[in-house]
């Protein structure tokens, strides 16, 4: 991936992340949810304080499968699989 | 083996690898239930500069059920955390430890104990206890004894713990097992005869890092009592350990490992040699994976063993009546998922209800025996394997007579066991292991040293 390709990929996929970062705040939000929009709300610094891992488990279905400490969010974002999916080549 | 290196997975992660569970009423206070989990297998005494350690990256715990439905009731966390205190060495130590904070001492482990209830209230019971060193030699750890002692903790809320090396416990005479099952003793007898010979202790001079938990029997008990009759089901506890990771790591390449997501199990133990010889290669991670109270999915290799069918065929004509047996085997069912109902054996029950679950089941009202036999149940002594399980018990010849048939008629009385049934052995006992077991938690003995073993 270049520089500006990597850039891109980046302010992409954050706009995704930080999303999925507040819906993980939302307990109500800890099964499958659906989230079409890419917004970009303030995140709790919190959120982000240790290592998040998303795992795309089901590309069909736009699942994605976010770690982030102790907890596993299970999330539809077909957009945001889309972009990973160019981004992986 | 018991349960080391029982399952493909596990056996490249010792440090998770859960080998022996242990549960016992206290034979010197009979009012107070001893848990023991042991992990990392087959640990050589000089292993060192990096000597054996709990992994900081593990969850361990020990679970309980007191109320018959195979789910957790009862949960014991245990968290490690290492610390270094000399970066610019090679060495474990610099000179000798004498005590628990020894600066000589360079890398040490502290742990947390956590109590987790049915319904999720979680309590932190205790953080940064001290585990002992591993047992160096005589010039780094002059006085193991008291080290050991010293890493004895007793918390405020009742329960006593220790977490540490210890001399491995679980005695059997791997080599001939695993050559096609050709127990010495009985070696003339098997399809490719030998004359008899006596048994060789497998796990002989080799430690293992044990978690050790005491507590009052009614911190166990479904409604804090202290259970008195052996018929009362409220007397009985399911016990099995485990031991999980994180779902993610990622290796940065700087040697950072960063971690994420739930903790996901990797290993768990109930009864010695369940995974080990009734789960086949191809199900062994899984059944790892599971949860006991999903253990009614692998009935059929419970009900089907593999090892009489061996049997029968490496050792010929010795088990004729075992050979012709066709029926679903109950008696294993009862032993190791269930529990044994009232009216088999006198005086004696651990039936914790129809959910089919791997658990070490105790019947906390029985008392500890004055004269105990290594056999336990089979030897009459309704305190040892499978109620619960000593840290003595001969679980091997136990499981392997019962696997041969010396168990059947307890619950099918139109079969007659062979005559070899009830004498077959790998030929061993508590003798022939070097560091004998203690009378006092932790009750394993004190591990082996790496200078003197091996010795030649």
């Amino acid at each position: 991936m270049t520089d500006l390709n990597r850039r891109s990929f980046i302010k992409q996929t954050s706009v995704g992340a930080a999303t999925l970062g507040l819906l993980s705040s939302l307990p109500a939000l800890a099964a499958i949810s659906d989230s079409p929009q890419a917004t970009m709300p303030e995140v709790p610094a919190a959120v982000f304080g240790g290592p998040m891992i998303a795992h795309v488990t089901d590309v069909a279905k736009g699942e994605v499968a976010l770690l982030v400490g102790a907890r596993e969010i299970i999330f539809r974002d077909l957009p945001l699989v889309t972009r990973l999916m160019k981004a992986a080549g | 083996m018991s349960s080391h290196r029982e399952a493909p997975e596990i056996s490249k992660d010792p440090v998770a690898d859960n080998t022996d569970v242990y549960a016992f009423v206290s034979p010197d206070n009979a009012n107070m239930v001893t848990l023991l989990m042991n992990y990392i297998p087959l640990e050589g005494p000089a292993g060192g500069p990096n000597f054996f350690e709990f992994g900081d990256d593990v969850l361990y715990e020990i679970h309980v059920d007191n109320d018959g439905d195979a789910d957790d009731d009862i949960t014991y966390q245990f968290r490690f955390q290492t610390e270094l205190r000399n970066p610019n060495t090679f060495l474990y130590n610099t000179g000798p430890i004498n005590s628990l904070g020894d600066p000589n001492w360079n890398k040490r482990q502290f742990y947390s104990v956590t109590r987790v209830e049915e319904h999720g209230k979680t309590t932190v019971l205790a953080e940064g206890l001290a585990s002992p060193p591993c047992n160096i030699g005589p010039f780094s750890t002059p006085n193991y004894p008291a080290l050991a002692e010293a890493a004895v903790h007793r918390l405020p809320t009742g329960e006593t713990v220790f977490a540490g090396q210890r001399a491995e416990g679980f005695y059997v005479d791997l080599g001939s097992v695993f050559d096609l099952i050709d127990l010495r003793p009985f070696q003339n007898l098997h399809v490719n005869p030998l004359p008899a010979a006596a048994g060789v202790n497998g796990t002989n001079r080799l430690n293992i890092h044990t978690i050790a938990l005491q507590l009052p029997k009614n911190m166990l008990t479904s409604d804090g009592s202290y259970p008195s009759n052996p018929n009362d089901p409220r007397s009985l506890i399911g016990v099995y350990a485990s031991a999980s990771r994180r779902k993610a790591t990622i290796l940065n390449g700087d040697a950072e490992i960063k971690e994420a997501g739930p903790w996901v199990q990797v290993s768990r133990l109930g009864s010695p040699l369940f995974n080990e010889v009734m789960i086949p290669l191809a199900k062994k991670d899984f059944w790892n994976a599971q949860a006991p109270k999903n253990d009614s999915q692998f009935l059929d290799f419970v009900q089907h063993q593999e090892v009489p069918f061996r049997l029968t065929n490496f050792y010929p004509g010795v088990f004729p009546n075992l050979a012709a047996y066709t029926k679903p085997r109950a008696d294993m069912v009862a032993i190791f998922l269930t529990g044994i109902p009232a009216g088999i054996i006198p005086g004696f029950q651990n039936f914790t209800g129809n959910t089919l679950a791997d658990l070490l089941r105790l019947n906390m009202a029985i008392p500890p025996a004055t004269a105990p036999n290594v056999l336990g149940i089979l030897g009459g002594d309704l305190a040892g394997f499978p109620n619960g399980r000593r840290v003595f018990d001969d679980v091997f010849t136990i499981e392997l007579r019962a696997l041969a048939g010396a168990t059947i008629h307890l619950v099918d009385p139109s079969f007659t066991p062979d005559a070899n049934a009830s004498k077959f052995t790998d030929g061993l006992d508590p003798s022939k292991i070097n560091s004998p077991f203690l009378a006092r938690f932790p009750y394993l003995g004190v591990p082996y040293d790496g200078f003197d073993n091996p010795s030649s």
